[in-house]
């Protein structure tokens, strides 16, 4: 076992035995699922790219209490009948069995080991319920921050999210994972934060997530959303971060109609290793995924997508499309690209590409013909690559606001405005499928 | 009219890639002066428009391009810009992603710190940007989306010329604006030019068809044929080209080398 294993293991019983009892027995079974798997290695298959050796070292000082997440606090006031945002500790101490067969019905301790330690040191995160046919027009906006400033030994916090969607009702959820501390020196640490939502017919569901948590804290996200017929779930995936990073989304389509957006923008910076693994499930005929993950690798950083998509036996007139376009800003940063279909029925529409390469050279001069400096037409090219993830925001705020954030760490970035391709520019190159 | 020339091309030899493509080419144009250049496909109309905005992948080999008594050749691309100089592309590029407003917004200002003007706010352009796309009759919603995509043929080329109205280069160099442009189109674009015509402004105007002479009418017409100009002359040349072609031009050119 490793230090990390050991610490976590001996803190969590702070809190391993409070709450209900199928909690308790909830948490006692992911800790066992947990210590039979042990930590990912490398030897696994969807762990082959990405190496959590930093993880398994540290020793923990802490598991962040309650209180991780602060739930936009003007929102939380007005929020209209039929909606409730709470923590999850509240609704566990004054409804101990609401939640049973809701938590955990999805993320499975047994499918993922990172999934059975945040299950195992589940304690405290944001219960969102909406009833039939409510729709909210502000987003839900749920700040969880690793506040390491305050301590400078490791600490680790298990964020959970469980949001369970009536009938036709209606909400986007924002959750924006930063460092309360970015402007000190950050201290090492882990997030590992799983979300859970249940929509059930004919529910739109949006699901914006800003993880811009600096190295060197590791990070690791695992959504899972269950849709049922007619139902849209879209999910936006912003990745800024400088360090360890896998995010994991998971999505089954259940029934006639189901449809999902699945769209990330991802940029690797520093020594930055950024895995996105998803993984979409057509379950039933008639239903609709449409993925676009994009990259920009910078620096020394590593990409890597993975994105699998199942279209199960009678799942006919599925509609799949996958696209992950990449763009290497610098010769030592890499990405790699695989896209894994599973199709077992016949009558099905899919797609997928992955493109890697440099900015268009025809479109840099034409910036630089009319004035713009070299270094700002290359910021503004490159936030262009980001700007289709960006616009797929539906609320108009926060997609103003998250552009504003991409564009701030793509400006920081030496390597966008520094020239590497010479004089010439050299063209793009496209490799379909490739990998670096 | 000042007595020293706007910009001056002399003797000037350059590669498209690793092919010589311009082959001695010498040119003046003063302030005020608006010249024609035609020629047959091929002949380094472009490769010359090229050369002069600084575009990659142009090589000269030899000559000199002084523009205000400065060497031209040893600027990048965008210090042309900010010094003057404005090229209104043959095929203008898309460029997804980047909202049209954003860019000249971002392209305005950088000119006009060059100049040591202050940089106009979002309203102040957007004031600016309204009474220019009203010379060029475009329409509002066109400057919200992405940099020519999707426009039509003739869309791409009114938005050069709103470019190049915003810009307010001293230096313009057209290359086949017209082509591709409805009646009413070129009428708008060539609006656009006249506007831009002034005492200290000299422009190079690159066309295929004396029809855009009728509108746009220039003080000297030039032929090049083979990287070199072949013929000059007024405005009745391009007549006389209408009528005859460039055959004639080039045995002559051909004849003499
Ligand atoms: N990168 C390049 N490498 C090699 N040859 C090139 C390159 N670019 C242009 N050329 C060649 O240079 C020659 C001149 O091209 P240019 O575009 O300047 O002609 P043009 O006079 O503008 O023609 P048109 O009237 O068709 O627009 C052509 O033969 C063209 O094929
Ligand atoms: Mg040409």
């Amino acid at each position: 076992m490793s230090t990390a294993i050991d610490s976590l293991v001996r803190l969590r019983e702070r809190f391993a035995k409070d709450g209900p009892g199928w909690l308790v027995a909830k948490r006692d079974e992911a800790l066992a699922a947990f210590l039979e798997a042990g930590l990912p290695t490398r030897r696994l298959e969807a762990w082959k790219s990405t190496n959590l050796a930093p993880l398994a070292a540290l020793e923990f000082a802490r598991i962040a209490p309650t209180g991780v997440a602060t739930i936009d606090a003007k929102l939380a006031a007005s929020l209209p009948a039929g909606v409730r945002v709470r923590s999850l500790a509240e609704v566990l101490r004054t409804e101990p069995d609401r939640l049973a067969g809701r938590l955990g019905r999805l993320a499975d301790p047994k499918k993922s080991a990172l999934v059975a330690l945040q299950t195992a040191c589940l304690e405290d995160g944001v219960v969102v319920e909406l009833d039939a046919g409510v729709c909210l027009a502000e987003p839900i906006r749920i700040r969880f921050h690793s506040s390491p400033d305050v301590y400078d030994r490791p600490s680790a916090a298990f964020p959970r999210l469980l949001v369970v969607a009536g009938e036709g009702s209606e909400a986007t959820i924002f959750e924006d994972f930063d460092s309360a501390g970015a402007a000190r020196r950050a201290a090492p640490g882990f997030t590992n934060h799983v979300a859970e939502l249940l929509l059930a017919s004919g529910a739109r569901i949006e699901l914006v997530q800003v993880q811009a948590e600096p190295a060197p804290r590791v990070h690791f996200t695992s959504v899972h959303a269950e849709v049922e017929r007619g139902a849209h779930f879209a999910s936006h995936v912003v990745t800024l971060g400088s360090g360890l990073l896998r995010s994991e989304l998971d999505v089954r389509l259940l029934a006639a109609g189901a449809e999902t957006v699945m769209n990330g923008f991802f940029l690797g910076q520093d020594a930055a290793h950024v895995d996105h693994f998803t993984t979409v499930d057509h379950a039933a005929a008639h239903c609709t995924s449409a993925q676009e993950y994009r990259g920009v690798l910078a620096d020394r950083s590593k990409g890597v997508f993975r994105g699998r998509v199942i279209v199960r036996p009678g799942a006919q007139k599925t509609d799949a499309r996958q696209s992950n376009p990449n763009l290497l800003l610098s010769d030592e940063a890499a990405i790699d690209t695989r896209p894994q279909l599973e199709i077992y029925a016949d009558d099905v529409r899919a797609s997928h590409g992955s493109t890697i390469g440099q900015l268009d050279a025809d479109a840099l001069f034409f910036l630089r013909a009319r004035g713009i400096g070299e270094s700002e037409a290359r910021v503004l090219l490159t936030r262009a690559f980001a700007q289709t993830i960006v616009d797929a925001i539906r609320d108009p705020e926060l997609r103003g606001e998250i552009g504003a954030r991409v564009e701030r760490a793509l400006a920081g970035l030496e390597s966008v405005s520094a020239d590497r391709s010479g004089a010439g520019g050299a063209a793009p190159a496209p490799e379909k499928g490739g990998r670096r | 009219m000042s007595k020293t020339p706007l910009i001056q091309i002399r003797n000037l030899h350059a590669n498209a890639g690793e092919t010589p493509i311009l082959r001695g080419l010498t040119l003046e144009l003063f302030p005020g002066e608006v010249h024609a250049i035609m020629g047959p496909n091929g002949s380094g109309k472009s490769t010359l428009s090229n050369v002069l905005v600084g575009r990659p992948g142009y090589e000269v080999t030899g000559g000199e391009v002084l523009f205000r008594g400065k060497n031209l050749l040893e600027m990048d691309a965008e210090t042309r810009a900010r010094e003057g100089i404005f090229l209104a592309f043959q095929y203008p590029v898309e460029i997804p992603g980047v909202a049209n407003n954003y860019f000249l917004r971002t392209a305005v200002n950088a000119i006009r710190s060059h100049r040591g003007q202050p940089r106009l706010d979002a309203i102040d352009f957007l004031t600016l940007l309204r009474e220019k796309m009203k010379l060029v009759e475009m329409p509002e919603e066109m400057m919200a989306r992405a940099i020519n995509e999707g426009f039509s043929g003739g869309e791409k080329k009114r938005n050069e010329i709103l470019q190049m109205l915003l810009l307010d280069p001293s230096f313009c160099i057209l290359d086949e604006t017209d082509s591709g442009l409805d009646i009413d189109a070129l009428r708008i674009v060539s609006n656009g030019v006249n506007q831009m015509r002034s005492p200290d402004r000299a422009m190079l105007v690159i066309t295929h068809y004396q029809r855009l002479l009728d509108y746009i009418v220039p003080d000297r017409v030039h032929v090049l044929s083979k990287g070199r100009i072949a013929r000059s002359g007024g405005k009745e040349l391009a007549l006389e080209l209408e009528e005859k072609g460039y055959g004639w031009i080039e045995d002559e050119a051909g004849g003499a080398s």
